[in-house]
């Protein structure tokens, strides 16, 4: 059976848009991402315009981030202070993002920067883990230590002013590299429409040095609450949420979410970084395939004026 | 009323004193979008009064033309830029309807001149949209083409030549697909009747293609306030994700 969507102006099979849900719920729940970067040009192959599938991917991050913030704050693995900063930097990143959203639309190239951003995005991360996950693999078989980076207690960022005590991160840091951070994933969040996890965790890790136990947590509060705001931003902006869509897509992910939840947890660690690298540069590589191959039709048609 | 429809419409009332009447009706005079919508079929149906004689010398003709409401297009050209394929040029047209079928006892061109086709707007080459007054027509053809080819693509715009079948002396029907994503809005049913060429007489009947319930509901909320329907959305999701949170870690 079909259903209508009211803002994309089209019919879908609403089982398609479930088990869409589904299957990037069930990947973010396994690696602990929020998927919006799956989701969104997963929908694109789909049909949906893709202005629509940014847009509503945002809702869709808000229901999983929702329901993996809960789980942490029972553990009480947020750094509520930590969120806020870099939440101040988030709504103006957002907020910018949003507005050049709409900029980008009116100059028709939302495709090609969206595709393009993706392909940087997917191609630098997916590399990054193929490799890490690669050495740490070699490095069990041979039964080697991995040396980490080894955290050098004194980096650049120990030398930027306006310092504040976030005491759930045992941190004594100046607020300007988290505000910028939370900036980074805002416009990101808007444009790109992703939530960001796979760039705050490693980044709270590697440049905030925060306590590992505290990351996922904190960076789902954050993720939450852009992603929320993101999604009445777009609202208001550009029109192009669409409730239907929203929730065929967020009751399938919620479900997906906690298959993953259950079989990544029976994962090793190595080999589940290892899958997701390799799906990221598949992601990446069929993205790129659409931007370089020469399209059937060179013209292309987008409804609304200049 | 849109341009188009009026001047097809005046340009009826200087038809020939002779014409024979043309009756013609539709199946429904709205088509309503509810949840579960994947399109719907209409009929135009029609009879022509008076004396008549369907010969080969003087064939007798109808066509049939669905206008969707008119939609602002803008069309875009991709350029090859150091490997990737990125929009270059881009035209905007006003004046295209978002959906157009046309449908004939014969293909169009076989009906009628070239200038009576043109005239009445009948025919996918003489849709003729307006564009910005600095551009060539000879540049904005191009664009032209490749917004008519998209159209047909997605099943948006269709002409046929043989759709309108005559079930007796006098009575003709034809059969219109309406798809899913042909848009909400006002159409209008232009029916033709052509002898040897000549235009005999037309009816043009209203349609409305309306989303009603819910989704009607929800595409006002969006767009009428669009803060809230935000914050709804937001809601929404936020307590899927808490309820979802709840209902497996009892399971």
């Amino acid at each position: 059976m079909e259903i209508y969507l009211p803002v994309a102006e089209m019919s879908v099979y609403w089982l398609a848009v479930l088990a869409i849900g589904a299957v990037v719920g069930f990947i973010s729940g396994m690696f602990g991402v929020s998927g919006g970067f799956l989701l969104t040009p997963v929908l694109i192959f789909y049909g949906i315009p893709s202005p629509v599938a940014v847009a509503t991917t945002a809702s869709h991050m808000t229901a999983s981030s929702m329901a993996g913030a809960i789980a942490q704050w029972k553990k009480s693995a947020i750094d509520f202070k930590m969120a806020g900063v870099m939440l101040i930097g988030g709504f103006v990143g957002t907020w910018l993002g949003v507005w050049l959203f709409a900029l980008m639309r009116r100059t028709g190239q939302t495709e090609i920067i969206v595709s393009a951003g993706y392909v940087v995005l997917l191609g630098t991360i997916g590399g990054l883990m193929l490799n890490e996950s690669l050495r740490a693999i070699r490095a069990a078989q041979t039964g080697k230590l991995v040396s980490g980076h080894g955290p050098h207690q004194h980096n650049w960022i120990h030398r930027l002013p306006l310092k504040v005590r976030f005491r759930q991160s045992r941190l004594y840091i100046s607020v300007i590299p988290p505000i910028l951070l939370g900036f980074a994933v805002g416009i990101l969040s808007a444009i790109l429409g992703v939530g960001g996890g796979f760039m705050l965790v490693p980044a709270m890790i590697y440049l905030l040095r925060m306590p590992t136990n505290v990351v996922i947590g904190t960076s789902l509060a954050q993720i939450l609450c852009v992603t929320a705001v993101t999604t009445v931003l777009q609202s208001v902006q550009n029109y192009t949420v669409d409730i239907m869509l929203a929730l065929f897509l967020i009751l399938g992910g919620v479900i997906g979410a906690q298959l993953g939840t259950r079989i990544g947890a029976r994962l090793r660690g190595e080999v589940l970084r290892l899958l997701f690298a390799v799906v990221i540069l598949s992601l990446g590589a069929i993205l790129l395939w659409g931007l370089v191959v020469t399209p059937r039709d060179t013209y292309t048609l987008a409804l609304g004026g200049p | 009323m849109r341009l188009a429809t009026v001047t097809a419409f005046l340009a009826l009332l200087f038809v020939p004193a002779s014409a024979q009447n043309l009756v013609s009706g539709l199946s429904q005079d709205s088509i309503r979008i509810t949840s579960n919508y994947t399109g719907t079929e209409i009929v135009v149906f029609g009879a022509v009064e008076g004396p008549q004689e369907n010969t080969k010398a003087a064939p007798r003709d109808v066509i049939v033309v669905v206008r969707g409401p008119d939609a602002d297009m803008t069309v875009r050209r991709k350029v090859r830029v150091a490997g990737i394929w990125i929009n270059r040029d881009a035209m905007h047209f006003t004046g295209l309807p978002s959906y157009y079928y046309l449908t004939s006892t014969r293909p169009a061109s076989a009906i009628a001149l070239r200038a009576t086709l043109q005239h009445y707007q009948i025919g996918l080459s003489y849709l003729q949209p307006t564009t910005e007054s600095t551009h060539m027509p000879s540049k904005a053809e191009p664009f032209r083409q490749a917004a008519i080819r998209e159209r047909e693509n997605a099943h948006l715009y269709t002409e046929r030549g043989d759709g309108v079948e005559f079930l007796s002396y006098s009575l003709f029907r034809a059969r219109i697909p309406m798809p899913a994503t042909a848009p909400a809005g006002h159409y209008s049913v232009e029916v033709y009747l052509l002898r040897n060429g000549t235009m005999l007489g037309a009816n043009i009947t209203p349609l409305y293609v309306k989303q009603i319930g819910l989704e009607r509901g929800l595409f006002n909320f969006a767009h009428k306030q669009p803060f809230w329907y935000g914050i709804f959305t937001v809601l929404m999701a936020g307590l899927i994700g808490w309820g979802s949170s709840m209902v497996f870690r009892q399971a």
